[in-house]
């Protein structure tokens, strides 16, 4: 136990110093997810900080709220650096909403950026069982197993120590399973998330039976009761994304075609058309090619959106189907006859390893060319990125693509202009 | 995955889980903390001592058995137990009448003496100087910061250990309205 670090004349606090490292750690952990599954890094980094610090104040207010005298009598007492005045309850509560509200400011889609903090959730967890082992907080029941440790004079188990090894696997295998910090793994969003969310509440109601003082009700551990409830609601969670996907998927195509391209894309149309019903189609827009080494100067592109029950696999094979018939070779650049790209597929966000390469979802041209964007601009203009959020016009902000493109006008199902 | 799988050890591990936690009282009884073992832990029975005061008079923590003591360890190096204690005379003379006593432990075996008497009189202050002369308390009170404040109820089972500058007069006064609540009630 070591609730003090004495360094030389300088004594540390070890719960605050364990804890400030786990912010600073999970925090990078998390900027660093986020820049490799497309979330809004910034916003997410941004939205703990203050959560945080909200969080504090209002644990801090919540303190006083249960001891009115003390602030009538100290009012310096709202900012003394006094950790026991703190109420945990109104903290936390504080600190969710701030973080909603926040996130709601900002467009951050849910799941995505639940998935995103996982690793801060991992680190923050690991850090609060360390920094309990530090000050001999939360102490195990006496035991005469020869692990236990002596600690308040009785041997105890080493609670925290359980729950430590427990969380750092369930981190090795996070690594593992995101090959590291690169990708959420799983076609639906929040499925990371959960699955965290259960093996932390899992840990907790196995390790809190080896504690000594509980909180009770009705002869029960409230925090067990709680970690049952985390458990089986994001089991349950689980189950209905990965096992009862929406009846229908809704996806958005991007079509591009630099030979024969007018005709082409009507062709495309027509098979999209057959395969899976369109809902929308926008205008063809005209562009310079974005592949400069490429004999084809100019290219047209047009976007449509549909809801389709097939899994986003069947789908992809269905595209490369339509685009194979199209006389498409696969991994020739210069002439394309149609190319069809699944810009994104509900609002899920995934990277896939197929024959095809390794795919991303949102597909990153979302974000960089303005041939996608107009285009989804006139069929879908309120859309948010899956990822990050952005409206169109925040995606349009970043957009370093300045080539000129110009709408061509309606096009007719023959193919013509007018 | 497949879905009878999934299913599968869903429903083992939300078996397991709720088993568990049914079970926990019975493997795991929530037993009182054993009042014979003393600890500077909060929950636990305040090791005993005795100690002088600067004018060679004899403290037990057994004399103030049934009233609130705060147990401050300090030393007059340390500024910031000096930043605290104008706070806790603050307090002190306010519960002084409800029976609170405050014992100022000087951390004599790493202090110089007459400083700490000196600033300890020119001050004013009008609760209990001890004088720690070879640790001993400090070691079994397990002090590695100072100022260390370790709140005892009534009952002398520790309340809380503060480590640092969070003895803070409003934290104090709180905790105390809740301790002598707690004892009225008793």
């Amino acid at each position: 136990m070591l609730p003090v670090i004495n360094i030389g004349p300088i004594a540390i606090q070890s719960t605050g110093f364990i804890l400030l490292l786990g912010y600073f750690i999970g925090s990078w952990l998390t900027s660093k997810f986020a820049q490799n599954i497309g979330t809004n890094t910034d916003v997410i980094e941004n939205c703990i900080l203050i959560s945080l610090l909200l969080g504090l104040v209002g644990a801090r207010a919540g303190f006083l709220l249960q001891n009115p005298t003390v602030l009538v009598n100290n009012p310096l007492s709202l900012v003394s650096l006094t950790p026991s005045m703190l109420n945990t309850g109104f903290g936390l509560l504080v600190g969710g909403l701030s973080a909603i509200v926040i996130a709601q400011k900002n467009n951050l889609p849910l799941w995505p950026t639940l998935d995103t903090i996982s690793p801060f959730f991992l680190v923050i967890f690991a850090s609060i069982h360390l920094a309990n082992f530090g000050s001999g907080k939360d102490f195990g029941l006496a035991t005469n197993l020869p692990w236990g440790i002596h600690l308040w004079n009785a041997s105890r188990h080493p609670v925290q120590i359980y729950a430590l090894l427990l969380v750092v696997c369930l981190f090795l295998w996070f690594l593992l399973h995101t090959k590291g910090l690169m990708t959420n793994g799983y076609v639906r969003s929040g499925v990371l998330f959960n699955l965290i969310l259960a093996s932390l509440g899992f840990i907790t109601l196995f390790t809190r039976a080896f504690i000594e003082n509980k909180v009770l009700l009705a002869g029960i551990d409230v925090i067990q009761l709680i970690s049952f409830i985390i458990l089986a609601l994001s089991l349950g969670i689980i189950y209905q994304k990965v096992y009862r996907p929406p009846e229908r998927n809704a996806v958005l195509i991007s079509m591009g075609s630099n030979i024969d391209s007018q005709q082409n894309l009507v062709k495309g149309l027509e098979s999209l058309k057959t395969e899976f019903g369109v809902n929308k189609s926008s205008s063809i827009y005209r562009s310079r090619d974005i592949n400069k080494h490429s004999g084809k100067v100019e290219y047209l592109n047009q976007l449509v959106n549909f809801s389709t029950s097939m899994s986003y696999k069947e789908v992809i094979e269905k595209l490369k189907s339509i685009e194979k018939a199209s006389g498409r070779q696969p991994g020739d650049k210069h002439s394309v006859p149609l190319d069809l790209d699944l810009l994104t597929y509900n609002n899920d966000v995934f990277h896939v390893q197929d024959q095809h390469g390794l795919q991303y979802v949102p597909h990153p041209d979302l974000l960089r060319h303005r041939h996608i964007v107009l285009p989804l601009a006139e069929i879908s203009p309120g859309f948010k990125h899956p990822a990050n959020g952005l409206s169109i016009q925040g995606i349009m902000k970043n957009i370093k693509d300045n080539r000129k493109i110009i709408k061509m006008k309606e096009v007719t199902h023959h193919g013509s202009t007018r | 995955m497949k879905k009878q799988l999934f299913i599968g050890i869903t429903l083992a591990i939300i078996s397991f889980s709720l088993i568990w936690l049914i079970l926990t009282p019975v493997l795991f009884p929530v037993s009182r903390i054993d009042a014979s073992i003393s600890a500077p832990q909060r929950g636990f029975t305040a090791p005993g001592f005795s100690l002088q005061t600067p004018q060679e008079s004899n403290h037990s923590l057994s004399d103030y058995e049934g009233q609130p003591v705060l147990v401050f360890f300090w030393a007059s190096w340390c500024s910031v137990c000096k930043a605290a204690m104008p706070g806790l005379q603050a307090v002190y003379t306010d519960y002084a009448p409800n029976g609170f006593t405050i014992l100022a432990i000087n951390t004599s075996h790493q202090d110089t003496l007459a400083t700490a008497l000196n600033y300890f009189q020119s001050q004013g202050y009008s609760y209990t100087m001890l004088l720690d002369l070879d640790g001993a308390v400090s070691q079994e009170y397990q002090v590695r910061a100072l100022p260390t404040s370790v709140l005892i109820g009534g009952d002398g089972v520790v309340a809380d250990v503060v480590i640092g500058s969070g003895v803070s007069e409003g934290y104090l006064r709180a905790r105390l309205d809740q301790i002598l609540i707690t004892m009225e009630e008793d």
